[in-house]
């Protein structure tokens, strides 16, 4: 067993953590934090994604252990957070999400394009956004919202 | 017309909690002392088992299959003409047949410990050869994997009349073999089963991730030889099923044993490799058509043989015969089809038993009669599309009874082509398909399939099956709560379709009441009315009826307690927005519920002693279905070099009749139209001649992502059904149908120039290049080739 | 799908890297970004008896910048290559294919010395830096040395890396200003693994010329080595003799593939 500090929204959680388990998995089973879903656990689909020292990363695929010193934040983090909340409204809006379940990876993954980039057309976002599945939605009601939360941010000047 | 009733494309009240990361899957689910479970599955397809090695201090933790003695094996039956029942043993005992079977169930205090557990587990076999392609399983001499099968056919049946004499005398005749290959569902939760023993209501309690908890209780209740009020099944939020969550799984019956057994909380929860190798189990037909015209291309006949790899076992309730009926029955399509005949059989082989995915048959035979009528129409050298218009059933002849003796109740098919013509400049796609042949630019093709979709299968079609999927009336419960808002409870089970949404807004409608104030409840035994569950696109027709019944029930107690209380007779009050209006007086339906909860005294006596909480039903007087339809339109490019395709535009023209949410509707076909694509494209399970599967994670299995595909251009009719409430159909399914027809009639209407075509899917580049090099155009010189 | 059970560690130097390394003589496995090799881990298809995580190497995260050359940390991620700002030729091309590597989420955490470590033929750092004809550092318990990335991937998944190496940093050497350069990915599917790669590198001014076809199921080609590394004729049938004559293991219409990749790199960096 190891012994691990890092901060998971904002709070500072010391744990001794099996060092094959999962980010994904602390974060689930031992945390109660089951906003972040399992999908895959080989780093493909996405469900998993939390934000990992500011960037989106798989949680599935990213060690507990080797998160030591570092900060992590998950859906449940964002709750009043200005961006999620226009992401969350245009999901929404645009039918974006149907069972759910890719639903928190896709919000974690939108939210690290938007603030990363000024400006994303069509063919960006589905570049950007091609990490994370869906089975559902067919993608469009995603690719709209994006579309027009880039334009909120270009309005925004 | 309320605010948020039938036509509204009211925002959906599932979003708030998935948004916000509190949804509750089956995986969220934690309760004191559980046990995870991981299976041992079988590494080979077909085998006779002997004993396992368990070391005895790992033996208290690790249950086979003799251990379930007290488990009857699952055994699918039905009076389906032409069907033989076997045994499906939960947990295989004597033999193994098919990669990823279960063994044996390991019990650990966390899944990784679980997972060690398995690996110390160790099954001693003889291997069998193995059965892997199901034309070959037919033959003689392939070993049989079910003793009561001949020759590995659980079912084959024979419709309709004799065309031997089209063979010799019909003007125009093409025939194709078309092959769809086996898929996994994918769904992105995969399925999760958690089971305990709940003390204080004696009863064993499955959360199930299910799209029908109820048909669930009933096996449990059956194999577990239980008492079905000792059951109780709970759907928790479900992440995707597209009939993979449908039936009754082993892993349901294994769960409930062991939290029987042990009296302790356990939980499995399906991974991806497991998925992508024991739950590759759909889709794999092969279908040989003939088609018969004259000289224009007009229809004579259809002639088709379907065979259907089902693989090892037949799955409950629906039986494995599911699949070859329903293409039989659906192959001629939306065309006006005078002569008709098919043979099916649906065969045994090493592989994950079949299951239904999103629109079952459906796909395949879309696949294969659009396919035969363009091959007819390069036949008589005219253009596709003329051929398909002038062979479909004009809107004139609606309702329509079709060779198949189904009941198209109403459409417009013709008008679905043009609209989908008029949405693509096919003049000027033409154009540039010409020019890119001469300039070696990327090969343009253009393609199109249309269908017609039985949906909302009630009593009437599924009852000559004798299975135990049988639907008879749905029923719905509602109720108008204290405070003047409705309760809903239904046992059907949301896994992305929004019901607690669209359900809301069909109370909605008839009682004038916003959504905001109706809460859906669904998708748990204990609190739900009977239903056979969420499948085969009937929901909002069946539960839609009974809500709407339901209210009407409502509505009439109510009027004679708002007569009563007005001081009117019951026939002067009209009811409108909530409310019973007479003269310059009303009533609204918050202040009956008012009185009827707090001052029942002033209720007069004749009240229904049923009080505001009424059971409601419903199933259409003529169930034969209600059939939606649609046209769709790729336009790809398939590149030289690499042969690959890219779709550049797509195009699908719905109608599912009167739709209740705009936009769920929209959402259920992009999605549909996407898992198509992935049908087309991409998704394959292979395997090799042992049965070994050769996909077992998103590495090997290709699932469409946001990249690969266009937006898709969706345009709706509403052509209301004759025999529906509201004149509803079903839409769940329908978009994944045409994918793969119109995409495979697009790669051949590019390769035409060629005299190339490709008959399977998914049409992966190298079956573009092997369709070339039959046609004589070496690999590799696609680039610089001219026709 | 849970890992089996391993140690982990993560040492603070070099030095302790290279001790555990050799201690454990194949039976650790480095850890970096973890896009690799986590996924192999919980597949279990990698079962080390110690996972050694060398993400506290601060030094192996950065990226320096000289007139001649520019030193990559092996522990740089494929974003902050994407992202980088430094002008040129050989940073246009590092962006390119740092850009083109599976998705955002990999990304942001995959390493370039991760990647290039792991030996995936089909990845797509090892035939850039093969292109580019990058030297490697690695570091072991007697000290440090340097390979050339053409002779680094020995086949799939198996390096020169011995008893106790590892990958610290990635020597590119710059190219001019004038230089040009091309890369195409050829794949099925958006952010899948290539199924073949062309790549070239073309410098005048410093006499280099190098074309590389990458994603066979070996180690990348170096085509046209014995001509002055460039093809007689930017041309489909030329370079599918080339390919055949360098790669003769691949088969089919690979041979095809391989070239016409090849070909669009060409096409594409010659053409501006």
């Amino acid at each position: 067993m190891i012994q691990v500090s890092f901060t998971v929204n904002g709070e500072r959680v010391d744990a001794l953590v099996d060092p094959r388990m999962s980010l994904a998995d602390f974060l689930r089973e031992k945390l109660h934090l089951t906003g972040t879903h399992i999908g895959c656990e080989h780093g493909v689909c996405g469900a998993c994604t939390v934000h990992f020292d500011g960037v989106s990363a798989r949680s599935c695929i990213t060690l507990v252990a080797a998160c030591d010193g570092h900060d992590v934040k998950t859906i449940e983090n964002y709750e009043t957070d200005a961006r999620m909340e226009t992401l969350r409204s245009e999901f929404s809006r645009e039918h974006a999400l149907q069972c759910g379940y890719c639903t928190p990876g896709m919000l974690m993954t939108s939210y690290d394009i938007l603030t990363r980039f000024p400006d994303l057309d069509q063919d960006g976002i589905r570049r950007e956004m091609s990490g994370n599945l869906c089975r559902c939605t067919g993608y469009q009601g995603i690719v709209r919202a994006l579309q027009n939360a880039f334009a909120a941010k270009r309005n925004e000047g | 017309m309320s605010s948020t009733g039938i036509g509204v494309s009211v925002p959906r009240k599932e979003d708030r909690r998935h948004l916000h990361g509190k949804s509750t899957f089956v995986g969220d689910l934690s309760f004191p002392r559980m046990l995870d479970v991981a299976f041992v599955r079988s590494p080979v397809a077909h085998a006779t088992l002997k004993d396992a090695e368990i070391d005895p201090e790992d033996r208290a933790r690790v249950f086979i299959g003799s251990d379930l003695a007290a488990v009857s094996p699952i055994v699918a039956e039905g009076t389906i003409p032409g069907y033989i029942k076997t045994d499906y043993p939960v947990m295989a005992r004597d033999k193994a047949n098919f990669v990823g079977q279960i063994l044996a169930a390991c019990l650990g205090p966390s899944r990784a410990e679980a997972e060690d557990l398995a690996e110390r587990v160790f099954f001693d076999y003889d291997e069998l050869d193995a059965v892997v392609d199901a034309v070959a399983a037919t033959g003689p001499g392939a070993p049989a994997i079910h003793p009561e099968l001949p020759n590995n056919v659980f079912h084959r049946m024979e419709q309709g009349t004799d065309l031997s004499d089209l063979y010799a005398t019909a003007p125009v005749k093409v025939t194709r073999t078309l092959k769809l290959a086996r898929q996994a569902i994918v769904p992105m939760e995969g399925r999760g089963v958690v089971a305990l023993w709940d003390e204080r209501a004696d009863q064993l309690v499955v959360y199930s991730s299910t799209q029908s908890p109820h048909l669930v209780r009933n096996g449990l209740a059956e194999f577990l030889r239980l008492d079905q009020n000792r059951i109780r099944v709970v759907a928790p939020d479900v992440g995707g099923g597209f009939g993979y969550k449908a039936i009754l799984h082993p892993e349901e019956l294994i769960l409930g044993f062991l939290a029987l057994k042990l009296k302790r909380p356990v939980r499995w929860l399906e991974d991806r490799r497991e998925h992508l190798t024991a739950g590759a189990n759909c889709r794999e037909h092969i279908y040989t058509m003939t088609a018969f015209g004259d000289a224009d291309g007009r229809l004579l006949g259809l002639d088709a043989d379907v065979v259907v790899d089902a693989g090892a076992y037949s799955i409950w309730p629906h039986t494995c015969a599911f699949d070859a009926i329903q293409a039989a029955g659906i192959l001629p399509g939306p065309y006006q089809v005078p002569r008709y005949h098919v043979v099916t059989r649906t065969v045994a082989t090493n592989k994950p038993p079949i299951q239904a995915y999103r629109a079952v048959a459906r796909p395949g035979a879309c696949f294969a009669t659009e396919l035969t009528i363009d091959a007819l129409a390069r036949e008589v050298k005219r253009e596709a599309y003329q051929v398909r218009r002038e062979n479909l059933v004009p809107a004139a002849a609606m309702p329509y009874k079709a060779v198949t003796g189904k009941l198209y109740d109403s459409g417009d098919y013709p008008k679905s082509l043009d609209i989908a013509l008029g949405a693509i400049d096919l003049t000027q796609l033409r154009a540039e398909q010409k020019a890119r042949l001469a300039d070696g630019r990327a090969l343009l093709g253009v393609g199109f399939a249309t269908y017609t979709e039985h949906t909302g299968v009630s009593t009437s079609v599924l009852a000559p099956l004798g299975t135990r999927l049988m639907p008879g009336h749905e029923q719905a419960a509602v109720r108008i709560t204290p405070d003047g808002g409705v309760d809903i409870r239904t046992g059907v089970q949301s896994h992305g379709q929004g019901m607690e949404t669209s359900l809301a807004q069909v109370a909605s409608e008839v009682l004038g009441i916003h959504t905001d104030k109706i809460q859906v409840t669904h998708g748990d035994t204990a609190l739900t009315p009977y239903s056979t569950g969420t499948y085969a696109s009937r929901c909002m027709i069946m539960v839609g009826g009974a809500v709407a019944d339901a209210c009407d029930r409502l509505i009439a107690r109510m009027r004679v307690a708002a007569a009563h209380l007005m001081q009117r007779a019951p026939d002067e009050l009209v009811f409108r927005d909530g409310a019973f209006h007479a003269d310059n007086a009303s009533m609204t339906v918050e202040q009956i519920a008012y009185i009827h909860y707090f001052v029942p005294a002033e209720l007069p006596e004749g009240m229904d002693s049923g009080g505001l909480e009424v059971t409601g039903g419903y199933r259409p007087k003529i169930d034969t279905g209600a059939f939606a339809y649609s046209t769709h339109v790729a336009v790809l490019e398939i590149d030289r070099d690499f042969a690959t395709v890219k779709l550049r535009d797509y195009v699908a023209v719905d109608d599912c009749g009167i739709q209740v949410n705009p936009m769920i509707v929209d959402g259920q076909v992009w999605g549909g139209i996407v898992q198509g694509i992935g049908t087309a494209l991409y998704e394959e399970v292979r395997y090799d001649e042992t049965g070994q599967p050769l996909a077992s994670t998103f590495a090997d299995y290709l699932v469409p992502g946001c990249g690969d595909i266009p937006t898709i251009r969706l345009f709706k009719t509403e052509t209301a059904s004759p025999f529906t409430r509201f004149g509803i159909k079903g839409v769940g399914e329908g978009g994944a149908i045409a994918p793969p027809a119109a995409i495979v009639n697009a790669v051949n209407d590019a390769l035409m120039p060629f005299g190339a075509e490709v008959a399977e899917v998914p049409v992966s580049p190298s079956r573009i290049l092997a369709a070339l090099e039959a046609a004589g155009v070496a690999p590799g010189l696609v680039a610089g080739a001219r026709p | 799908m849970k890992a089996s059970a391993f140690d982990y560690v993560r040492p603070a130097t070099v030095q302790e890297v290279t001790a555990v390394l050799a201690e454990n003589d194949g039976d650790a496995r480095v850890l970096a970004g973890g896009q690799s090799l986590v996924p192999m881990l919980n597949l279990r298809l990698a079962r080390p008896a110690v996972v050694v995580d060398i993400s506290a190497l601060d030094a192996l995260k950065r990226i320096e910048v000289s007139d001649s050359e520019v030193t990559i940390g092996a522990l740089v991620t494929h974003a902050a290559l994407e992202f980088s700002q430094e002008a040129g030729p050989t940073f246009d091309l590092l962006r390119k294919v740092a850009a083109g590597i599976a998705y955002r989420g990999v990304r942001n955490r995959g390493t370039i010395g991760g990647s290039v470590a792991h030996a995936d033929p089909a990845a797509d750092w090892i035939s850039c830096l093969a292109a580019l004809d990058a030297r490697l550092t690695l570091e072991g318990p007697s000290g440090a040395r340097q390979v050339p990335a053409a002779d680094f991937m020995l086949s799939s998944f198996t390096t020169v890396i011995g008893t106790g190496e590892f990958l610290t940093h990635i020597h590119v050497p710059r190219l001019s200003a004038t230089a040009q350069w091309g890369y195409y990915k050829h794949n099925r599917k958006v952010g899948e693994f290539a199924e073949a790669i062309g790549c070239f590198v073309r410098d005048d001014a410093q006499g280099i010329r190098r074309v590389v076809a990458g994603a066979l199921s070996s180690p990348p080609v170096r085509l046209f080595a014995d001509q002055g590394g460039w093809p007689s004729a930017i041309d489909i049938a030329v370079l599918r003799a080339e390919v055949e004559r360098a790669a003769p293991a691949v088969e089919g219409a690979h041979v095809h593939f391989h070239a016409a990749a090849v070909l669009r790199a060409l096409q594409s960096g010659l053409a501006s």
